[in-house]
């Protein structure tokens, strides 16, 4: 009935979809960095898109499954082995009592999933058991895992039986596969750069720096502008703003970012682009791709289209695995 | 979406972007996720999906949503909004580490700069930043002073400063860099609460000087 922790990873906390509503309080909705990977992970365990997973980065954490689930990981891959056998993302796993979950080494992106059949018993404040480290709460205690936490889960044993294993589809996985392309809209401030500094933006390749984290991504490139220190008065942002630093460089705000700004906001990450955008690791290159807000909307409507089949079929598919018990 | 406003700090451009907020609030159209209301302008979070698939005019969601909040604005003139708020009262220890070099900045003594700064009712023109803290203004000329150089890795929770014409208090232990002038026995954020926000967007404050013993007396800060 529970997961126990023996390594916790490097920054491994308990997320789901966001705390939205309480924004206008200062209260970010935090949430998992990439939404496609943790809503597939959970609809592929047949939970509903916004129960709490587990978000982990490289190194990631070791479990021990202290009672029989099913689980399935999503996400970057980072060579997932099961009492050291290799196993397969984007899949549901059963996992039997005393079962070792460890990752090896990354093969590709920076975040990985854990989707729980029946969810996770966390905390949840505020509508959401996203864990918020500022304020200590929600999630597991407020807090990144740590050694030997017990997590414990809310179903005692699955409830149904896998005897066929239901795999994604190959669109599903063609998420995953890497790409630097990152699509935006204009930003409130866009105007801010002139016409340099635009072509600089859009045909420039940017460096994730090592200041990349849950609360943004600090990007290297060449600089938009000169000493840019334009003031402004305080204002809303969300994940996926760009915002001119500054120095000229640029920071991408991420799933734990403040509420309010000051900076010059010159794009937006479209929210289609958000799980690529998570999953880009430190030191990787990107690009900007200015497009339309109407193109935007029609590519988001399609990663849910996407989402909405797999709903669909992961529903069908434990209907009639549960039926054969 | 972001509605804006100008980019000023003033009264009656903040009053029309909280009226706008709480019209929001109350007609909320289907796949509205929240707003935030700042200084001159209010950003409004919406589900672009829903919002779709609730009008299928063939228009982006962006487009319908902005026509929605236009439409709303229009209504903002037949109503009668800005409710006098309730003056929230706070109660400040006036014994903050800056209070000097404000002072020297301006050629006046710190008594008069925790004078002057008691001495008027502020408005919160938002939240942001931390959860709970409240941007107010404006504070008196003569003691309106920019925010430090370089900020303090460590503010403690409770603290009262000031940022050129701004006021506000840190609700939480943070770094920061606003130049302090006191300190609020009072619980700004309090997360087991269902309001867990004393101060939000639109609201008065009233500062009163305490001494040092009935700041120790109802200090709810532990590390203060």
């Amino acid at each position: 009935m529970s997961i126990v922790i023996h390594k916790p990873g490097l920054c491994t906390t308990i997320q789901d979809l966001g705390r939205t509503g309480y924004r206008s309080l200062g209260i970010g909705s935090n949430g998992v960095m990439d939404f496609f990977a943790a809503t597939a992970a959970n609809y592929l365990v047949n939970n509903a898109a916004d129960t709490p997973v587990i978000e982990m980065h490289f190194p990631a954490a070791a479990m021990q499954f202290q009672s029989a689930a099913i689980i399935c990981i999503a996400g970057a891959d980072f060579d997932a082995h099961i009492n050291g056998n290799p196993v397969r993302m984007f899949q549901p796993i059963y996992v039997r009592q005393n079962d070792a979950l460890h990752f090896d080494r990354i093969i590709n992106g920076a975040r990985v999933y854990i989707g729980i059949h029946g969810g996770l018993k966390v905390q949840e404040w505020m509508g959401s058991s996203s864990t918020h480290l500022k304020l200590k709460i929600g999630g597991f205690h407020g807090r990144m895992l740590q050694k030997n936490d017990v997590l414990h889960l809310q179903k005692n044993i699955p409830d149904v039986f896998l005897k066929k294993i239901a795999v994604a589809t190959a669109a599903i996985r063609s998420m995953y596969v890497p790409s630097n392309i990152i699509r935006c809209i204009a930003g409130p401030e866009w105007n801010v750069l002139d016409n340099t500094a635009a072509q600089l933006f859009m045909h420039t390749t940017f460096t994730v720096t090592k200041y990349a984290d849950r609360m943004g991504y600090r990007l290297q490139g060449v600089p938009l502008m000169e000493e840019n220190h334009r003031e402004m008065v305080s204002s809303a942002v969300s994940f996926g703003t760009v915002q001119l630093l500054p120095n000229g460089q640029v920071i991408i705000l991420m799933a734990d970012h403040q509420t309010t700004g000051g900076y010059p906001r010159i794009a937006g990450v479209i929210t289609a682009d958000l799980p690529r955008l998570a999953q880009l690791p430190i030191n990787s290159s990107m690009q900007f791709k200015m497009i339309a807000v109407a193109e935007a909307e029609e590519i988001l409507l399609s990663t849910h289209q996407l989402l909405n089949q797999l709903k669909r079929g992961c529903q069908q598919y434990y209907e009639a695995y549960r039926s054969q018990l | 979406m972001l509605l804006s406003f100008g980019n000023v700090i003033n009264t009656t451009v903040n009053e029309t972007v909280i009226d706008l907020y709480s019209l929001l609030q109350q007609h909320p159209f289907k796949g509205y996720i929240e707003a935030v209301p700042a200084y001159a302008s209010i950003a409004v979070y919406y589900d672009a999906v829903t919002v779709r698939q609730n009008n299928k005019n063939g228009n982006s969601a962006f487009e319908w949503v902005k026509q929605y909040v236009l439409q709303l604005m229009n209504r903002l003139d037949e109503k009668q909004f800005h409710q006098p708020q309730d003056c929230i009262r706070i109660p400040v220890y006036y014994n903050g580490e800056d209070l000097e070099y404000i002072a020297a900045q301006h050629h006046i003594t710190v008594e008069e700069v925790i004078t002057l700064h008691h001495s008027k009712t502020y408005r919160v023109f938002m939240t942001g930043f931390l959860p709970g803290f409240a941007y107010m203004g404006m504070v008196d000329e003569k003691i309106n002073t920019p925010r430090k150089a370089q900020p303090q890795m460590h503010v403690p929770a409770g603290s009262v400063g000031i940022a050129g014409a701004q006021t506000g208090i840190y609700p939480l232990d943070s770094p920061g860099g606003w130049q302090l002038i006191g300190t609020t026995p009072l619980q700004l954020f309090d997360p087991s609460a269902t309001q867990p926000c004393l101060l939000k967007a639109g609201d008065k404050v009233q500062f009163v000087p305490i001494d040092k013993t009935t700041f120790n007396a109802t200090n709810v800060h532990r590390h203060s």
